[in-house]
């Protein structure tokens, strides 16, 4: 039935039981509608105003997950975090509370997302669970309102672009140089409502964490969702989460929209002030004074990410004066990380590292800039005001833990 | 609709649209003093626009994190519609959402500030009345249109079920 499908046709053609056509707008039925801090208040008080003591379609098919604001530090948001666990708990819905971590990554690691799902969540990187072969996607407050009481909402089978990674990375440049160079290639709207495929060998052995790293990056060219091949070792590492049969694979027949074949950097990428898009090779930045890093973000925030910055930070000093901050995407990796000695590397460092949350993508959180600052970031945009005042330099976490012992944007390869 | 343009450039991102300082706000009528004001040179945006006015852009329009916060912000103001030669696609299924027009015209770059447009949404005719010159915008998808005339996906959803 459902052959010369790509991913995302496949994914859906499932769920309504029939071929899907690109350009089609189809009813989906969704297996999980998700809400933060920020957006869940909005989301309640809409439910409240259309729907009034209606009850939402299926509870267990609902999730907030506070990420944002954690905990709570001024009042209104401690009033709307309180809003959310209320209205939770008196219609039976699940919470991941202050305690937990990044949303998306928080699901992931509690087995709520399995490979064919389709997730919507009011958070525009949702779609980095596409790594985990599900087609999860950001939406707004009335998707997700409308979701909760019928249980599906539209969306438009979006054209598929292609991608062919072919060449290594070497050592010192990660899945986060591969994608800012993508994104660099294709452009802020390069993807702009379509879905995209990641195929070559590299790919092929890229661990979930890398997977994620590529996939949330997919949003800054305003891509749908991205998908990889689900080979053995892919879903060798998604059963430690969650168990399923069935992975969605593209047919060798799959029509595309548009082919690119692109070969790896050969060394770390920045993206500059002030858009993603913006990404020049670190010879070309190095020396550039900086003042602070932020290690962490839905795009960096993994154990592995952790793993490559503790390389560099043991046994070394960051700058005086330099703001280094640390944020793991989640309490089992700041858990993990503590028992691996990474947190002890950080602080012996002179890091400051914060508990599992969205961190430094915001701000809305402890370390906004200064007129005049810049920062280097793991997170994923870099656009102005996004942190404060200051200049913001998207990079790998390799890049970022370095540069905070040199002060100023140097390159990781020195010491690997 | 009849209104006076007011122009943005390329990639206009939900920051600029509506500042992440006020992503607590869940008054909707309280959002449209702060829509476009994160824009270099429109901090009091909410000020000078009047009812029925239109917003002009370039490409990307939207771009960034995924708040409803961004269109009911402009809807809420009074904005009656936007124009832009593409936007982002989270922001354009959140305008559809709540019932904010919003249409994709390649030849925004001829129209100007203060300019005087007459919209068909439903048909995606633009005539600027200060140049006389005339556009075919694509029109508007079945559903969108469905779920538009419906006031929104919410009233579409329930009639559907209801139906």
């Amino acid at each position: 039935m459902l052959v010369n499908s790509t991913v995302i046709q496949k994914i859906m053609g499932e769920k309504v039981g029939r071929k899907v056509e690109v350009g089609e707008k189809i009813l989906l039925p969704l297996d999980l509608v998700v809400m933060r801090d920020f957006g869940g208040p909005n989301v309640i008080k809409k439910y409240v105003e259309k729907f009034g003591e209606e009850r939402p379609l299926d509870a267990r098919k609902i999730a907030f997950t506070f990420d944002l604001h954690l905990p709570a530090r001024q009042i209104k948001e401690a009033e709307n975090q309180k809003a959310c666990r209320e209205f939770a708990k008196k219609y039976g819905i699940k919470v991941f509370d202050v305690n937990n971590g990044i949303g998306q990554h928080t699901l992931l690691e509690n087995g709520m997302i399995k490979p064919g799902s389709v997730v919507i969540g009011t958070d525009s990187h949702m779609n980095l669970l596409g790594a985990a072969n599900s087609f999860s996607t950001g939406v707004g407050t009335t998707d997700i309102v409308a979701g909760m009481r019928f249980g599906k909402t539209w969306f438009k089978v979006p054209e598929t672009i292609k991608i062919n990674v072919e060449g290594g990375l070497s050592k010192g440049v990660y899945a986060k140089d591969l994608i800012l160079h993508i994104v660099k290639t294709l452009g802020s709207d390069g993807a702009a409502y379509k879905a995209v495929e990641f195929y070559g060998d590299i790919i092929e052995k890229m661990n979930l964490a890398a997977r994620i790293t590529m996939a949330s990056m997919v949003t800054e060219m305003d891509g749908k969702i991205s998908f990889f091949p689900m080979n053995d070792a892919a879903k060798e590492e998604l059963r430690k989460y969650v168990s399923f049969d069935k992975v969605y694979n593209a047919d060798g027949d799959a029509e595309y929209a548009e082919e690119y074949t692109i070969e790896t950097p050969s060394s770390p990428q920045i993206a500059c002030p002030h858009s993603p898009d913006n990404v020049k090779s670190i010879e070309e930045v190095e020396g550039v004074e900086i003042n602070q890093a932020f290690i962490g973000s839905c795009t960096n925030g993994r154990l592995e990410d952790l793993r490559e910055a503790a390389k560099i930070l043991k046994g070394r000093k960051i700058k005086e004066g330099f703001r280094l901050i640390i944020t793991p995407a989640t309490i089992n990796v700041a858990r993990e990380a503590e028992e691996r000695g990474y947190i002890k590397i950080f602080l012996e460092a002179g890091a400051i590292v914060t508990n599992p949350s969205c961190a430094l993508c915001t701000i809305g959180h402890p370390g906004v800039l200064a007129t005049g600052d810049a920062t280097l970031s793991t997170s994923n945009r870099n656009f102005p005001g996004k942190i404060g005042k200051g200049s913001i330099y998207l990079c790998s976490p390799a890049v970022a833990a370095y540069s905070a012992i040199k002060g100023k944007i140097a390159d990781p390869r020195e010491v690997l | 609709m009849r209104g006076k343009v007011w122009k943005f450039g390329d990639d206009i991102d939900t920051d600029q649209i509506y500042p992440g300082a006020y992503l607590t706000v869940t008054d909707e009528d309280e959002m449209a003093k702060y829509a476009m004001t994160g824009v270099e040179g429109r901090e009091n945006f909410a000020d000078v626009v009047s009812k029925g006015d239109i917003i002009v852009a370039g490409k990307n329009f939207g771009c960034g994190s995924s708040r409803e916060h961004a269109p009911m912000a402009i809807k809420k103001l009074g904005i009656a519609c936007v124009i832009a030669k593409s936007f982002a696609r989270i922001f354009y299924r959140n305008a559809i959402n709540i019932g904010l027009p919003v249409i994709e015209l390649k030849e925004t770059d001829e129209i100007n500030e203060g300019d005087e447009l007459e919209v068909d949404v439903h048909e995606g005719v633009i005539k600027n009345l200060t140049t006389g010159k005339v556009y075919k915008a694509m029109p508007m998808g079945e559903l969108e249109r469905k779920i538009m005339e419906a006031g929104g996906l919410i009233e579409y959803l329930r009639g559907e079920n209801e139906g």
